[in-house]
């Protein structure tokens, strides 16, 4: 029998054909497990939810910042310059680099999101947004709302967020600076924007439980670095529970979280509320 | 006695290739299971500072088993799963020079290139990732042309000039190799900026330093990394 299915379609077909059937049985069974994908599984949401979370959560730590630590500060005689992280300087971050040690601080996490600043009359040249950046930033200036775009080159979704002067330190420090291109600037105008990506389109809950985990441990580091360089002053400040507000002192990192998260986490618990209800009606509307 | 001179002939030849062949698979088989050999595969000498480092140091396995491996490739191939698998090893990115190599501080950190703005400098240089200015194995330190600054910065416009000689006159005349006379592009060097053009390192010595020659620019750094890693 054997013998006569040889001779009918010749060994050499045979042979391949038990080839064939044998890598599709490699390649294709389903043992072992199939390699998992990276994909957000189970309930998720847009990561334009994502965005908006972690602006919100961006808004409160700049505001705190700029009011709270750099304009109550800079009464009582704490320096804040844009050089701070020269060591003959004894000075802090101003608001923008304070957010970039938070920016720097996020990549460290490995978390793959992206937190950056710009604007269209930046003080530092190399800010100054362009390209695609430049055109979402065009309509955002219009509208006073906040711009979602998938940038295909760097597979990065990309929200652009508006960035206004949220105190009167914002503007004097805008205007009176001698690089700026712009010194007109009002309280509440939209000074520029701040860009966030990350490379899903979807992003399950805990990812993104761990998105605003990764990025408050940001905040906290930039805050350390601050505290760090306050070490090394001659006169530093007393560190401890009250605030410049009252003199001569500063927040501890944890005086200073604790008053972050006392203004930021209503606003977060409700928006993840909200996208867990997001993510169960995606997931009932998949499954019909 | 063989009177037959060609198949003597033929045997030799078969013999030989039978002793080629066994050598060739034990090569393999060196290469595969003793770690020292693995130098032998490598494309070439290792960067500055790179020397002492194992294979795996950077080359880490991707995850899954062969089978796996494969099975998600075909699938990739076919449409069937959205991302492409790494097979036998994962591709060397640049997690694995921050294990050592991160730091408080960079003028030019590698993720900054992934705000969309920066699309000269990611089709130009791919300055996204560590490796395009640090091609491994090499031999040297940096492999980025010492011009390309000019990719982004030649708008440089500075209302407070600190230097003696204008950036803007330094850029209309395209003296691009000047720019590592005063700037280190990473900042991690504890220095004063140079505020007259003469006192700039001589490209000789820059050149030098990205070949993997002593750096002009110190050994006291801002911020010491990993192992010590500069």
């Amino acid at each position: 029998m054997a013998h006569a299915i040889s001779r009918r379609f010749g060994s050499k077909r045979l042979l391949a054909l038990g080839f064939f059937v044998l890598a599709a049985i490699y390649l294709f069974a389903t043992r072992p497990a199939p390699l998992q994908a990276e994909q957000a599984s189970g309930r998720t949401v847009p990561v334009e939810t994502v965005f908006r979370v972690v602006a919100a959560e961006n808004d409160v730590a700049r505001k705190l910042w700029t009011a709270d630590i750099v304009g109550a500060g800079a009464k009582v005689g704490l320096k804040f310059h844009e050089k701070w992280r020269e060591p003959a300087m004894q000075a802090g971050p101003l608001p923008a680099l304070f957010l970039r040690e938070a920016s720097m601080a996020l990549q460290k996490t490995r978390t793959p999101l992206g937190l950056f600043l710009g604007s269209d009359f930046p003080i530092a040249q190399s800010n100054k947004f362009s390209g695609i950046q430049a055109d979402h930033f065009a309509r955002l200036r219009q509208s006073g709302e906040p711009q979602f775009f998938n940038a295909t080159d760097i597979g990065r979704f990309t929200a652009i967020f508006p960035d206004r002067a949220v105190a009167p330190g914002c503007v004097s420090c805008h205007n009176e600076h001698p690089n700026s291109p712009k010194t007109d600037w009002k309280l509440g105008d939209i000074l520029g924007a701040t860009t966030w990506s990350y490379p899903k389109e979807r992003v399950s809950l805990e990812e993104l439980v761990q998105i605003v985990g990764a990025l408050r441990a940001s905040f906290g580091a930039a805050y350390d670095a601050y505290l760090a360089k306050v070490a090394s002053f001659p006169n530093p400040p007393e560190i401890g529970e009250r605030w410049p507000a009252e003199g001569y002192f500063i927040p501890s990192k944890r005086v200073f979280l604790a008053e972050f998260e006392r203004r930021a986490s209503a606003n977060t618990v409700e928006r993840l509320l909200l996208s867990l209800a997001e993510a169960k009606a995606a997931s009932l509307s998949a499954e019909r | 006695m063989d009177k037959d001179p060609g198949s003597k002939r033929e045997r030799f030849i078969k013999r030989a290739a039978y002793v080629i062949g066994t050598l060739v698979v034990l090569a393999g088989l060196a290469l595969a299971y003793i770690p020292q050999s693995s130098r032998f595969a490598a494309k070439g000498p290792a960067n500055t500072g790179h020397e002492k480092l194992a294979c795996t140091d950077c080359h880490k396995e991707a995850p899954g088993t062969l089978r796996q491996q494969l099975q998600a490739k075909v699938r990739y191939d076919l449409g069937l799963r959205e991302t492409n698998p790494a097979f036998g090893h994962d591709r060397v990115s640049n997690e694995q020079c921050m294990d050592c190599h991160a730091r408080e501080q960079d003028a030019h950190p590698t993720h900054r290139f992934l705000e969309p703005r920066f699309k000269e400098a990611r089709d130009q240089l791919g300055a996204e990732s560590c490796v395009s200015c640090h091609h491994e194995h090499k031999g040297v330190r940096v492999t980025m042309a010492p011009t390309s600054c000019k990719t982004c910065h030649q708008d440089l416009a500075l209302k407070n000039d600190p230097l003696d000689v204008s950036h803007r006159e330094l850029i209309a005349k395209a003296q691009w190799t000047t720019c590592l006379g005063c700037h280190d592009y990473h900042g991690n060097h504890k220095r004063l900026t140079q505020q007259k053009l003469e006192d700039a390192y001589a490209t000789k010595s820059i050149l030098n330093y990205l070949a993997g020659g002593p750096s002009p620019y110190g050994h006291d750094l801002k911020f010491p990394t990993q192992w010590g890693a500069k």
